[in-house]
């Protein structure tokens, strides 16, 4: 098989339209929940989100006009838009323009969504309910669809190899990363733009997780302590938006054309509970196959991970499990593992968490640092796994283990490890 | 490389439930097109659709969700569901394959694609959080429209806990399902694959916005069976379906291995980007030549051992006729050797779940020898009268080969070529 790496990184996230600025602010243990303000609130049990700072794109704001012509803009739901910038950033950070047919039909785009355009669907449902079907935009379905991600992007850049699209809820973006990855080691492409985008932060998302008492309610008044992954406190996950994006390449393609690498993908799993749609199997077992699937595909023990970037979306029930299944896969090493939950920070990304928490770890592997797990005041479990409380950890890091979990008991693990120079 | 074959079938169509009533009627000539019944249509410019009929309506081949669901459960998943557990129900129990250890379990994989998911529980939401508030949304909402639950329901149902995945590539997501399975079975991460399509979106916000976007069939809302007509002059846009296709991939070691009866081999499959536009083909129709061209090379066949084309042929002026002279610089000097019939011409455009149920057709072609005719094509376009039409009905024809193709919005091409064992 040959051999994946990631040469560039992208990314529009709650903490701010871009990589660097994200990280850094995540290292700053900042949080990205707030109340939305674009719509009403008052009537629904869960007030709080993690949105997108937009603004002229200066201190970090994302301002949609440098990514896509307004005109386009309003064809399309959000993330769409999210997918575009992400991938951009991603292309230009690898270095990577294919321009003759040759590079252009050896690369191809998966990027995934979890709901994809709920908010577009909502919107004009409520539209031909008031005003009729014929008032419909002929921009309505391509604007709404899932794999229009993938669609405008390779567009935009000429992209014509394999195109596809996943939804596995939110084990979503971790999939897109790992079937990409197999894409490249199978040779159906040299470079893949991989990644996911959600943005369904509104009255319908925001009522519908909440019924399935998925969402955080007791934090209305103080929302940016409303995500707090394994603390006892924690009552479901905050809801975030946003995009994340990686350029995955066959290593010697990168080499040849002398691409920094940031690591190499070399483990990917993925399994199903055949459980419950909703609720995760209570001894993980799901999980943990899944990690084990990873490892072993990517050849390496327990012991040779480092850092763990945990699917910990600050549910009751989920953290725990999860904590459970990577206790159960570490054995006697759980003593010297690190492992954190971003979405502390960033909020729960959906179908784009696994593909910015992928960036997170590779960012984690670039700089020898495991970022924090803010709002970690009381942890609920005693657990010998260092869980990064508040502050980043600086640590040698060289291999480091995403996990991403959907309903419908659909899991996914990414390995990622440093390339020695 | 291994060898992969599918060893059970199984589909809900507007001609019926069950792959035997299915072929039964598609070879007959009849159509599944009728007058729309779900909502009331009167102020929408499309009024046809190919709806699977109910068991009251058609007591032979109609569909009853109690066969297969029981009735508390049915209200708690869209549709699409339904038709995804009957499809894979009637499919695993074809390839009698009831994984009971953990060893077997975890080796099927179950890939179910789909275009949109559960579109009319969306656009009902909408309008109950706008009319009653969002207190009164179900728990089951989410998981009921998510687009990756007709997968996470059939693993549940079946215990299948290997790799779970959602193709959501609009109308090529159903042949996507099936190349992902191949790929996954190719590289050992699954023995065993339960992979299709299934959609159930005839929803008047749908139909509004297909309608917008000049895709859908106008003019024959009087005479709904002749609205669906690939490759004739008269054709002006598809006809919405509905159903589901599910089939069981399997290496061929393990089938035989377990004494499995292989139906056909999946040999070929190819997929690309136009990177062009968001709705329409590139005149050239690069990106389905490249699909199809790449199916023949996987399956290291040349273009003159296709006996038999399942055309992606939506029936819209544009779309026939870039697939055609996609078609015709591959299979340029064929002429009536080569036999080409659209599936679509009888049960409308099934979407995401398109790809598969032709798939299933395709392969019935090839094992009977029968190839199913194109219904309303009294007028081939110029490029299409060089080829075998099938225009005058059901055909029989010694077949080695057969491609089936797919492609959607977003300029995504996906091609499989089924070969006989």
């Amino acid at each position: 098989m040959r051999r994946v790496v990631v040469t560039g990184l992208g990314m529009v996230t709650p903490l701010g339209c871009g990589v660097d600025v994200t990280w850094s602010r995540i290292l700053e243990g900042r949080s990205g929940a707030g109340r939305p303000d674009t719509f009403e609130v008052s009537d629904l049990a869960c007030q709080v989100a993690c949105e997108i700072p937009r603004g002229d794109g200066s201190d970090g704001t994302f301002n949609p006009d440098d990514w896509m012509e307004p005109k386009e803009q309003r064809k399309v739901d959000d993330f769409i838009v999210y997918s575009v910038a992400a991938a951009d950033q991603a292309l230009a950070d690898a270095g990577w323009k294919p321009e003759t047919y040759e590079d252009q039909i050896s690369t191809g785009v998966l990027i995934g969504s979890g709901i994809g355009g709920l908010l577009g669907i909502e919107q004009n449902a409520l539209l031909l309910k008031e005003k009729g079907p014929r008032r419909l935009s002929p921009f309505f379905i391509p604007g709404r669809l899932i794999n229009l991600c993938s669609g405008h992007v390779s567009i935009k850049h000429g992209l014509k190899g394999p195109n596809h699209a996943v939804v596995t809820a939110c084990s979503t973006g971790a999939h897109a990363v790992g079937d990409a990855a197999r894409l490249i080691a199978l040779g159906d492409a040299d470079v893949m733009v991989a990644g996911g985008a959600e943005s369904p932060i509104g009255r319908l998302a925001l009522a519908g997780f909440a019924a399935c008492r998925a969402l955080s309610t007791g934090f209305n008044d103080d929302p940016q302590r409303a995500s707090r992954p394994y603390d006892k406190d924690r009552d479901g996950f905050v809801m975030g938006e946003g995009a994340g994006c990686v350029v995955l390449e066959e290593y010697e393609h990168a080499k040849a054309r002398g691409a920094k690498i940031y690591a190499e993908v070399i483990g990917y799993g993925m399994s199903g509970d055949a459980y419950h749609i909703t609720a995760p199997a209570e001894d993980g077992d799901g999980a943990y196959r899944c990690m084990q699937a990873a490892l072993k595909r990517a050849g390496i023990g327990p012991s040779d991970i480092d850092y763990v970037n945990a699917h910990g979306t600050s549910t009751p029930l989920g953290d725990e499990i999860e904590l459970g299944a990577v206790s159960r896969l570490m054995g006697d090493a759980a003593g010297k593992l690190t492992m954190s939950s971003t979405k502390s920070s960033v909020g729960h990304l959906l179908g784009a968490a696994g593909a910015v928490e992928a960036i997170f770890s590779v960012l984690a592997i670039r700089d020898n640092v495991a970022p924090p797990t803010i709002n970690l005041d009381n942890p609920s479990i005693e657990t010998d796994i260092d869980l990064v409380a508040h502050k980043p950890k600086q640590m040698q890091i060289d291999t480091v283990l995403s996990n991403s979990f959907g309903f419908g008991g659909t899991n996914a693990s990414l390995v990622f490890r440093r390339v020695a120079d | 490389m291994k060898r992969i074959v599918i060893t059970g079938m199984g589909a809900v169509t507007p001609l019926g439930v069950g792959v035997d009533t299915y072929w039964k009627r598609l070879v007959s000539g009849m159509s599944g097109v009728r007058a729309l019944t779900r909502f009331d249509a009167s102020d929408h410019v499309c009024k046809v659709a190919a709806e699977v009929p109910s068991r009251e309506e058609d007591p032979e081949g109609g569909f009853d969700p109690n066969d297969f669901i029981e009735p508390r459960e049915q209200k708690r998943m869209e549709r699409f569901i339904h038709f995804a557990l009957a499809a894979a129900h009637e499919a695993l129990a074809q390839a009698r394959w009831k994984p009971e250890t953990d060893e077997d379990r975890e080796k099927t994989a179950t890939i179910i694609a789909t275009g949109i998911g559960g579109f009319p529980a969306m656009t009902a939401a909408a309008k109950l959080v706008s009319e009653k508030g969002p207190r009164r949304v179900s728990p089951f909402l989410v998981p009921s429209f998510l687009a990756n639950l007709a997968a996470g329901q059939v693993s549940i149902r079946h215990g299948l806990r290997g790799p779970l995945g959602t193709p959501v590539t609009a109308c090529a997501a159903g042949v996507q399902a099936l190349g992902d399975a191949f790929r996954m079975l190719r590289t050992g991460e699954a023995e065993i694959a339960v992979a299709g399509g299934a959609e159930a979106c005839i929803d008047p916000v749908s139909f509004a916005g297909f309608s917008a976007a000049r895709a859908l069939s106008t003019k024959r809302n009087d005479d709904p069976q002749a609205a669906s007509r690939p490759f004739d002059a008269e054709r002006d846009g598809f006809v919405m379906g509905e159903g589901a296709g599910i089939l069981v991939l399997e290496t061929l070691e393990h089938a035989q291995a377990r004494g499995a009866e292989p139906i056909a081999e999946i040999t070929g499959y190819g997929t690309t980007a136009d990177a062009h536009h968001v709705t329409a083909s590139p005149e050239d129709a690069r990106g389905q030549k490249g699909a199809m061209r790449k199916a023949l090379e996987v399956a290291g066949l040349s273009q003159s051992d296709i006996g038999y084309i399942n055309a992606h042929s939506t029936s819209t002026p544009l779309g026939d006729a870039a697939e055609l002279t996609a078609i015709s610089s591959i299979f340029a000097n064929r002429g009536k050797d080569l036999s080409i019939s659209s599936t679509k011409s009888a049960i409308g455009h099934l979407l995401g779940a398109a790809g598969a149920v032709e798939a299933i057709a395709a392969v019935k072609a090839l094992v009977t020898g029968i190839m199913p005719p194109s219904l309303n094509l009294g007028q081939p376009d110029e490029a299409a009268r060089a080829y075998d039409m099938l225009n005058e009905g059901a055909k029989e024809k010694k077949l080695a080969h057969v491609l089936s193709n797919g492609f959607g919005f977003g300029g995504v091409n996906a091609s499989v070529v089924f070969s006989k064992i």
